[in-house]
């Protein structure tokens, strides 16, 4: 067992870091579990299991190796289970965790250009099972058909208290349509997320960068076209992306410049396709983006450092 | 862009003592009572001086290239976690250091003394006692400090260009021990013969500053304090947990040699997995550098950018990005390798 300088390691470790998150992503989804549907916690943590299972096989096949617990996987699986509709049928479902897993999580270890393995199922969800993922509960009022929720919030006026946006259970006519937030399991209670993103910044899991810049891009965004920022903030999945979605290390750039212009992209792609097109989910095309533009942004963001570096070598060379 | 890390470490060695166990060294030369700019370097080569804070340069040379420097800075601020030999020596041999540091100015016709220290409230306010004389300038206890660039920048209000040294803004940076070690010549007539180290398990809690003559095996070291060493279960690090290299029982003590840990192998071991590219390694790196990314490229051989030149000469190896990088990248062993690309 040969170790090598620096004895001593500061922060987590990459085996824990999906674990915490994993962890932190079971307290929304346990609460909407006891509120709503309380079989829903044990579909979404099976689902992680399977993630992992597939994991393990990926690995057994391709690398020869035996690795049980595979948390990254899990934790992806768990991901798109929690941001679809808790009525989402298994079949769907198996198929998306496979291709994320088998095909996008796996092989691209490692290569410059990665792309978020929970999105890619989900896309792959809204593509080929459109009526399930669109499927918030039985539709009983003509709303469906709104662009975004903010126009049911703006027509409806907002009659939550304050109290009701951590827990709480809401009556009234958007039960079982759009529950407190519109949006899947995983995005129903926006301060609490929020609370928890906090706690994995601090843990040293998440980097606050790629959060923070999207969420001020995407509100300023969303401000200049005129929509109230509290609405957009807290409706659909914004913050549940924030945390668990934009912030995964795995896919983003790795530098500090190129992490805040991800965020940027992201942030504003998402509020102009959420303001001009239909899909109010627009936040799956906005992470793939971004993704799209990490190598090149920390490519960038390499020269530019170096570049900076020579000509202050070169300036001081001539001094 | 210059930051530094805080290194949780719970007790570091008490830098209020300092022992010598081994017997003291007897005076070989009569010492001096006039220092002569000229002979001086000479006299430094003669006691075999070299640059006693890790670096090693014969310590005439760097006098010669420092001779025009305005400023003498004292380097007490030591970085290394759980290590406080430089507090210690400032605090036992205050004799000794203030005379070395009256040489070193007077040579390189320097007229202000700056003594840079750890940030801890006790401890300044007694060398604020001991050395009235001089400015007392305090850093915070973090990694890595006490780097002469980050020691700079504090100096000069700015970060320095890549690749400069002190003296080019008039600056001589001499570390404590190596004063100590001049004082000592100067006063007693005694060359470096002798190491002031601090020598540290950490499972044990065993922590003491001790002075060492140079020369002796680690494994009398072990012997004299009885420590129960074990090579299968602890590894001996030289010169500190960040920077340090793995030494074996049998080498000897030099005359760079700032520590001596014992430390339990499986609480430096890390198993290297793949990059999440999380950045972290970025994020933390002082000097805001891509570590991850000069790696990768020293891995593949593509090492001829200038972007690339540019990120490698100004890393110092401080280890930083390998003790955060949560996949345990062997980091700055690559980054040592990238550094002969250049
Ligand atoms: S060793 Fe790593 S952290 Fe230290 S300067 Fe070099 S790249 Fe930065
Ligand atoms: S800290 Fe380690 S895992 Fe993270 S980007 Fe740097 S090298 Fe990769």
């Amino acid at each position: 067992m040969s170790v090598q300088s620096p004895f001593i390691r500061i922060g987590s470790r990459s085996s824990a870091m999906a674990a915490w998150a994993m962890l932190a992503l079971l307290v929304p989804c346990s609460i909407y579990s006891a509120l709503y549907d309380s079989t829903f916690v044990w579909r979404l943590i099976g689902y992680a299991l399977l993630g992992m299972m597939a994991e393990t096989v990926y690995t057994l096949i391709v690398k020869r190796k035996r690795r049980l617990v595979c948390m990254g996987s899990g934790f992806t699986a768990a991901l798109i289970a929690a941001s679809v509709p808790p009525t989402m049928p298994f079949l769907p479902m198996l198929f998306s965790i496979l291709i994320a897993v088998w095909i996008v999580k796996l092989p691209m270890v490692g290569s410059p250009l990665r792309f978020n393995a929970a999105m890619v199922g989900r896309l792959f969800l809204m593509l080929v099972y459109p009526a399930q993922t669109v499927n918030w509960g039985t539709p009983t009022v003509d709303v469906i058909s709104t662009a975004t929720p903010q126009e049911l919030y703006r027509s409806e006026g907002f009659p939550l208290e304050w109290s009701e946006w951590l827990f709480s259970k809401i009556d009234g006519t958007w039960e079982g349509l759009f529950l407190l937030v519109p949006g899947s399991p995983g995005e129903t209670f926006p301060l609490l997320i929020l609370l928890l993103g906090g706690l994995l910044c601090w843990k040293g899991i998440i980097g606050w960068r790629i959060p923070l810049f999207f969420l001020l891009s995407f509100s300023i965004t969303s401000a200049v076209f005129g929509n109230s920022l509290l609405f957009n903030l807290l409706s659909a999945a914004i913050l549940f992306s924030a945390v668990f979605i934009v912030a995964d290390p795995v896919s983003t750039p790795m530098s500090k410049s190129g992490q805040m212009i991800c965020g940027l992209i992201i942030g504003i792609s998402n509020a102009l396709i959420r303001e001009f097109t239909f899909y109010t989910e627009a936040i799956v095309y906005a992470v793939l983006l971004g993704n799209l533009c990490a190598p090149l942004l920390d490519h960038l963001a390499f020269e530019v450092r170096g570049k900076q570096l020579q000509r202050r070598m070169r300036q001081s060379a001539r001094d | 862009m210059l930051r530094t890390i805080k290194i949780d470490w719970k007790i570091p060695a008490d830098f209020r003592t300092l022992e010598t166990p081994f017997p003291r060294p007897e005076r070989i030369y009569s010492g001096i009572d006039e220092i002569d700019p000229k002979t001086f370097p000479a006299f430094l080569d003669e006691i075999g001086l070299i640059g006693m804070g890790g670096g090693g340069f014969p310590a005439s040379e760097k006098l010669w290239a420092n001779r025009h420097s305005h400023t003498l800075v004292i380097n007490g601020v030591e970085c290394e976690p759980g290590s406080s030999i430089d507090k210690s020596v400032l605090l036992n041999d205050s004799l000794w250091v203030a005379a070395g540091a009256a040489a070193c100015a007077k040579v390189v016709g320097a007229t202000k003394v700056i003594l840079a220290v750890q940030h801890n409230p006790e401890f300044v306010a007694e060398v604020n006692k001991l050395y009235s004389e001089f400015e007392i300038l305090s850093f915070p206890d973090k990694y890595p400090a006490g780097a002469e660039k980050l020691i700079l920048k504090r100096l000069t209000g700015k970060c320095p260009p890549p690749g400069s040294r002190p003296y080019e803004f008039g600056f001589l940076i001499q570390n404590v021990v190596s004063l100590r070690a001049v004082g000592r010549a100067i006063v007693d007539g005694i060359p470096v013969v002798e190491r002031p180290l601090t020598l540290a398990m950490p499972s044990t809690g065993f922590y003491k500053n001790i002075i060492v003559p140079v020369g002796i095996s680690v494994s009398e070291l072990l012997d004299l304090y009885k420590l129960p060493y074990d090579s299968g279960i602890h590894l001996i690090s030289d010169s500190g947990i960040m920077m340090g290299k793995e030494i074996s029982k049998s080498s000897t003590i030099e005359k760079t040699t700032i520590s001596i840990f014992i430390l339990k192998r499986d609480v430096a071991f890390r198993e290297e997995r793949p990059c999440t590219r999380c950045g972290v390694c970025n994020t933390a790196c002082p000097l805001g550098l891509h570590p991850f990314t000069l790696t990768e490229k020293i891995r593949k051989g593509k090492t001829g950018g200038n972007a690339f030149k540019g990120q490698m000469s100004e890393c110092f190896l401080c280890g930083v990005c390998s003790a955060v990088c949560p996949s345990g990248i062997p980091l700055v062993q690559t980054l040592e390798k990238g550094k002969q690309c250049l």
